[in-house]
């Protein structure tokens, strides 16, 4: 194929006529339904109902936290049960920017990504060292630290938490717009900016550690390298979903920041969703979603079902509902392929 | 007339969309030593592999005294009477000489063999009885090679699959080995010797099959088969043009 | 002497993190996998134990007996029915499946349970105790001590010299070699999942007995067997011994120095061992 491009043009040589696709019409479309969707959630202060937004800024946070965690899991082959650490460590940090040290609080959620950004230099430098299951559990030993840390940690009131109280400056309207705003900025980073790594040549790479990641070395990837910038960018985009949460929140505890729920969430959203798919986040994200609103008040039994449904597609549907989708129909709304497609003459 | 003690049938394998078999059919009879050569990929290994159960096949397309074994787990082809020496050595690292063969002692088969016992293997490979504390992945390749073999005598199997047993030796040492194998065969046992080198495995066996891209391409008595011959089957007619 | 005396309530409590991490080490030395409810169970198993000596009358050593058949047979079916559909090179299926099973564990016993501490009336040991110069030492801290190292030992004994030990080695060396040389995989991963999880029974009454369990305690009990097979170096049963006493003396050391910091030591301590000796004490290279 690579002859075919170097003499393609004017060349004596016959061309075969291939050309590579990247591109599908539900792509497309889908691509327009996300723009739509991203504008919508955007202009959300000029329509929607404070408990809308809520619900709708909440909803974006699992999204990313989930679509992080996948791009751990279904690319990197880092499998963490710890990614609250991160969420907490860039929520504090942002508590601390507005609250402590008087910075703009909407501003201050950007800058709170330094501390996730910073946390995932030595933490990926540890567990590294482990062994596949052997990782996942240390990265709960880095996030049970960081709690218990935090909650010794006078600075930020230990364990009594802190609150955003610097959020009463601001007008409900202007919030409403801020974490509008910052919402959208979510998705587009998490979602579109997986989207964008995937398609690019690293996105090449990171399938070809996924499917073999000692064929993948031997190909020239650098496997490590590739892990390690994959586990940062999770870290500060799970950040910002623990920045705008807390921020949303108001309010801030050692335990609700590192709360092991947040990696329940993702694990069972991209379990459900789909492994390995941006579609099967979205998809999964949903499902948990309407399934807390509408189960949550039956408590334990509900997560008894959340826990056994997890184990469940473990065992039987890996792929998750979007795998299942995929072998009826084949019309992906994020495609990462590239499909050789020769031309009829 | 009794069933052959192993015989394949039409044996297709294969590697997920790779197909690496079509349709084989061998047969080994009781004590016999059959040797199976062919160049690399020709699928000698996948053979072995497919009988001992590590590779889906179908029930018909392996038989042992006649009853359909195929794709039956390896651990039971074991207790049937068949053991292998895998490609590689695959000893147990970590463990002593002895830990490794008393493994295969453990998980002899059921069936009476040769009736071997530890005393045995030491006296066929002597070295390894001062060696039999020694973790084997101290030893030498050839020294590790008679502990793959003995390993698999002590599961006391009526047929011994041998798979690229002079691999990566040294002459002095693959003559050593190949010494062991009358010795083997005398105990009763059966042998598939899958080799490499095409003179030691005419001259160590009775019959040899000669395959080439899955297919049996040749078969005969050993000492009856000509160079010739064997080279036409080994590279395929439309190879010796080219 | 408030330092003697933290050393020894430290290695006295590694006694009972051994018997957690045992299990572990057990279990990924065999097949690679960390099994998620590891804590769990022990949890679960100390709270069958509560009830039934509770609705018997049962003594704490009958209590044991029970709990150590159903641990094996817990860990027994464990392995037939989830955990042998997903061992391989691949960590993410055991490690979701059982992270699963985890929640859905802690949930059914919240409810079947409640979320109260409950601890096992162990009667007149539980309070005895003996007197080494100015020092007063419990006995049942040293029974769960001696209970340890026996369990270590055995264990160690039966991978070296047993059918089953030299089985279960040549399995975890090369499982494909093992079964071409007659072992059937199956049958050793189900014998150590269950003896595990049978282990866990000894863990179970102790910590009941000791101190209390409650359906959210599974996690750090699990952290703490993690944190002690890493310390100790992997593969190794000693060693997954030796870093449970190195994780309850830092854990009593900690506590020592300030209450909140107790557990945080222990954390620090492996997070530390990590950095300098990846490989663990006991680990080679």
């Amino acid at each position: 194929m690579s002859e075919a491009v170097a003499t393609g043009h004017g060349a004596t040589v016959p061309t075969p006529a291939v050309r590579v696709q990247r591109q599908t019409v539900s792509g497309i479309i889908a691509m327009a339904i996300g723009i739509g969707v991203l504008i919508t959630i955007a202009s959300m202060p000029w329509w929607a109902s404070q408990g809308l937004i809520r619900n709708v800024v909440e909803l974006c946070c699992y999204i990313a936290v989930a679509q992080m965690w996948n791009l751990l899991a279904g690319y990197a082959g880092l499998v963490s049960v710890g990614q609250q650490a991160f969420i907490g460590v860039a929520a504090y940090m942002m508590f601390v920017l507005a609250q402590l040290w008087g910075i703009n609080p909407f501003l201050a959620v950007l800058l709170s990504l330094i501390a996730p950004a910073i946390l995932a230099v030595p933490t990926y430098g540890l567990l590294h060292r482990l062994d596949g299951p052997y990782f996942a559990i240390g990265t709960w030993v880095v996030a049970e630290v960081m709690r218990l840390a935090t909650s010794t940690f006078t600075y930020v009131n230990a364990g009594a938490g802190m609150s955003l109280r610097v959020m009463t400056g601001y007008s409900a309207d202007e919030r409403a717009v801020g974490v509008s705003l910052l919402s959208a900025l979510l998705l587009l980073v998490t979602i579109g900016g997986s989207y964008w790594l995937l398609r690019s040549r690293y996105g090449l790479a990171l399938t070809a550690v996924r499917d073999n990641p000692v064929a993948a070395a031997s190909q020239g990837v650098n496997v490590g390298r590739l892990r390690f910038l994959v586990w940062i960018a999770a870290a500060v985009g799970t950040g910002l979903a623990g920045s705008i949460y807390f921020l949303a929140q108001l309010r801030i505890t050692p335990p609700s920041a590192y709360d092991p729920n947040w990696a329940n969430i993702a694990i069972f959203i991209v379990m459900v969703g789909g492994l390995g798919s941006l579609e099967g986040v979205l998809i999964g994200a949903l499902i948990y979603f309407f399934a807390d609103r509408w189960f949550g008040e039956y408590g334990a039994t509900y997560l008894v079902v959340l826990g056994l449904l997890t184990l469940f597609m473990a065992l039987f549907a890996r792929g998750g509902i979007w795998g299942l989708i995929c072998k009826v129909v084949d019309a992906p709304w994020f495609p990462t392929r590239r499909i050789l497609l020769e031309d009829k003459r | 007339m009794s069933a052959p003690l192993l015989s394949t049938h039409g044996l297709v394998a294969r590697y997920g969309d790779f197909q690496a078999l079509y349709g084989v059919d061998i047969e080994v009879a009781a004590g016999e030593i059959v040797a199976l050569i062919g160049a690399n990929g020709a699928g000698k290994s996948t053979l072995l592999k497919s009988v001992m159960g590590l590779l889906p096949v179908a029930p018909d397309m392996v038989r042992l005294d006649g009853r359909p074994v195929g794709g039956s787990q390896p651990y039971r082809m074991v207790s049937a009477g068949v053991a292998i020496v895998p490609e590689g050595r695959r000893l147990f690292a970590g463990m002593s000489v002895e830990d490794n063969l008393r493994v295969a002692v453990d998980h002899a088969a059921r069936a009476e063999g040769g009736g071997w016992t530890l005393d045995k293997v030491f006296g066929l490979f002597p070295m390894l009885r001062e060696k039999r504390s020694t973790p084997v992945q101290s030893l030498s390749g050839g020294q590790q090679q008679m502990v793959a073999i003995g390993r698999a005598l002590l599961n006391q199997p009526r047929l011994l699959l041998c798979d690229e047993i002079s691999l990566g030796l040294a002459p002095k040492v693959v003559r050593e080995i190949y010494q062991s194998i009358p010795s083997i065969s005398q105990a009763g046992t059966a042998i598939i010797l899958v080799e490499q080198d095409v003179g030691l495995a005419q001259s160590a066996s009775d019959r040899l099959y000669c395959m080439l891209e899955g297919r049996v391409t040749l078969t005969g008595r050993s000492s009856e088969t000509s160079r010739d011959a064997i080279g036409a089957a080994y590279f395929g007619a439309s190879h010796a043009v080219a | 002497m408030q330092w003697l005396d933290g050393l020894i309530q430290g290695i006295l409590l590694g006694g009972l993190y051994a018997q957690y991490a045992l299990g572990m080490a057990l279990m990924f030395g065999v097949m690679r996998i960390v099994n998620i409810t590891h804590g769990d169970l022990m949890v679960l198993l100390a709270l069958i134990g509560i009830s039934a000596a509770a609705s018997f009358t049962l003594g704490p050593w009958t209590t044991l007996a029970i709990l150590v058949l159903i641990g094996a047979f817990i860990g027994y079916a464990l392995q037939r029915v989830i955990l042998n559909r997903v061992v391989g090179a691949d960590p993410l299926p055991s490690l979701i499946a059982t992270f699963g099973l985890s929640i859905a564990l802690q949930n059914a016993m919240l409810q079947i349970w409640s979320a109260d501490t409950r601890s096992l009336p162990g009667g007149e040991i539980t309070q005895a105790s003996f007197q080494i110069g100015a020092m007063f030492v419990g006995v049942l801290p040293v029974i769960v001590l001696v209970t340890a190292t026996v369990l270590t030992g055995g264990l160690d004994a039966a991978l070296r010299f047993t059918r089953f030990g030299r089985a279960l080695r040549a399995a975890a060396a090369d499982v494909e070699a093992a079964a071409l040389t007659g072992v059937n995989p199956k049958t050793v991963y189900a014998a150590s999942t269950a003896i595990a999880v049978a282990i866990l029974g000894f863990a179970a009454v102790f910590q009941s007995m000791r101190a209390t369990v409650a359906p959210a305690d599974g996690p750090f009990q699990l952290i703490y067997a993690f944190e002690a097979v890493i310390i100790g170096g992997m593969g190794s049963i000693w060693g997954a011994f030796l870093g449970a006493m190195v994780l309850g003396i830092s854990q009593s050391i900690g506590f020592r120095i300030d209450p909140g910091f107790g557990i945080l030591a222990g954390h620090l301590v492996f997070l530390i061992v990590l950095a300098v000796r990846p490989q663990g004490i006991l680990g080679k290279g």
